[in-house]
């Protein structure tokens, strides 16, 4: 991390990104996204990947806040009723 | 699927001497495709152990939980990322985040500004339109820790995370169908005539 003020963080390159590069990595992000899966989407522009890439991100984020929520009812459920505690509770430990 | 012992410790001393060094090493070493590494069941046994520790060692609330899934998922990812680095050292900071340098300086400024200078000259034709630069944008305050990247290695960024997050919910998922099969079978016996119970802790 040191040395950033005097050179570039990455290589040379970094004053040249490439076209390859870019047009590397979007196809490889592009594979990611869902609809991808589904259809042939064959070079979407660069805004639709990087746009669809957002809210992807942001979808599953929610995901996550959702299944968070569950396994917190999940787990507050379980120290009402210890037969169930004891099933729970050795998954936990 | 119990963890006999706890590597979190371990792991979070390793991540912090990877930081230091860490932009070289990203730099010169190549990785696996995200998509492969993440969806490997090697990793997502290693973070399910991992969820487990961390909701074990926090109250059970719905934010305690997320804290949980996501700094376990910062350590799965090893610190090789950016984005998991910046997860767990965001940790110990409340939300807005310092970054860690070697001279203690934020240099945000400094390098946004050069960032923004190099935009406008040497891009190719894809990420000279607004537009593109503008979602770019948004990008690097969508993934963590990735506000000054050049475009390339926010790319990068952006499908490790992705391919993380996937796994993530997957794992989350999976543990919560486990255990509201447990809650069910619990309180209705007479439905779970094999002991279905049992088989969630083989």
């Amino acid at each position: 991390m040191s040395g950033r003020r005097s050179r570039p963080r990455q290589s040379a390159s970094y004053s040249r990104i490439t076209d390859d590069q870019i047009n590397d990595l979007l196809p490889k992000l592009q594979a990611l996204l869902p609809e991808a899966r589904h259809q042939s989407n064959d070079r979407a522009s660069a805004a639709k990947v990087l746009q669809e890439t957002c809210s992807y991100i942001r979808s599953l984020h929610r995901e996550v806040d959702d299944l968070s929520e569950r396994l917190s009812e999940l787990l507050a459920a379980t120290d009402t009723n210890s037969p169930q505690a004891a099933v729970i509770r050795s998954l936990l430990m | 699927m119990i963890p006999p012992h706890s590597s979190a410790a371990g792991d979070a001393s390793s991540v912090a001497g990877d930081a230091a060094g860490g932009t070289k090493k990203t730099k010169a070493r190549r990785q696996s495709p995200p998509e492969s590494k993440w969806r490997r069941g090697a990793q997502q046994r290693i973070y399910g152990r991992r969820l487990l520790e961390a909701i074990r060692a926090r109250p059970a609330d719905p934010r305690s939980i997320k804290d949980a899934a996501d700094s376990a998922l910062a350590l799965t990812a090893g610190g090789q990322t950016r984005w998991s680095r910046a997860v767990l050292f965001g940790r110990s900071r409340r939300r807005r985040t310092v970054h860690l340098k070697a001279g203690g300086k934020i240099r945000r400024r400094q390098l946004r500004r050069k960032m923004v200078a190099e935009a406008s000259m040497e891009l190719p034709p894809a990420l000279r339109r607004k537009k593109v630069r503008d979602r770019l944008r948004v990008l690097s305050k969508i993934v963590p820790g990735c506000r000054k990247l050049s475009a390339p290695s926010l790319l990068e960024e952006t499908a490790d995370y992705v391919a993380a997050l996937e796994m993530q919910v997957k794992t989350m998922r999976a543990l919560a169908d486990a255990l509201s099969a447990a809650t069910l079978s619990e309180r209705d016996p007479v439905h779970d005539p094999h002991g279905r119970g049992e088989n969630l802790e083989s």
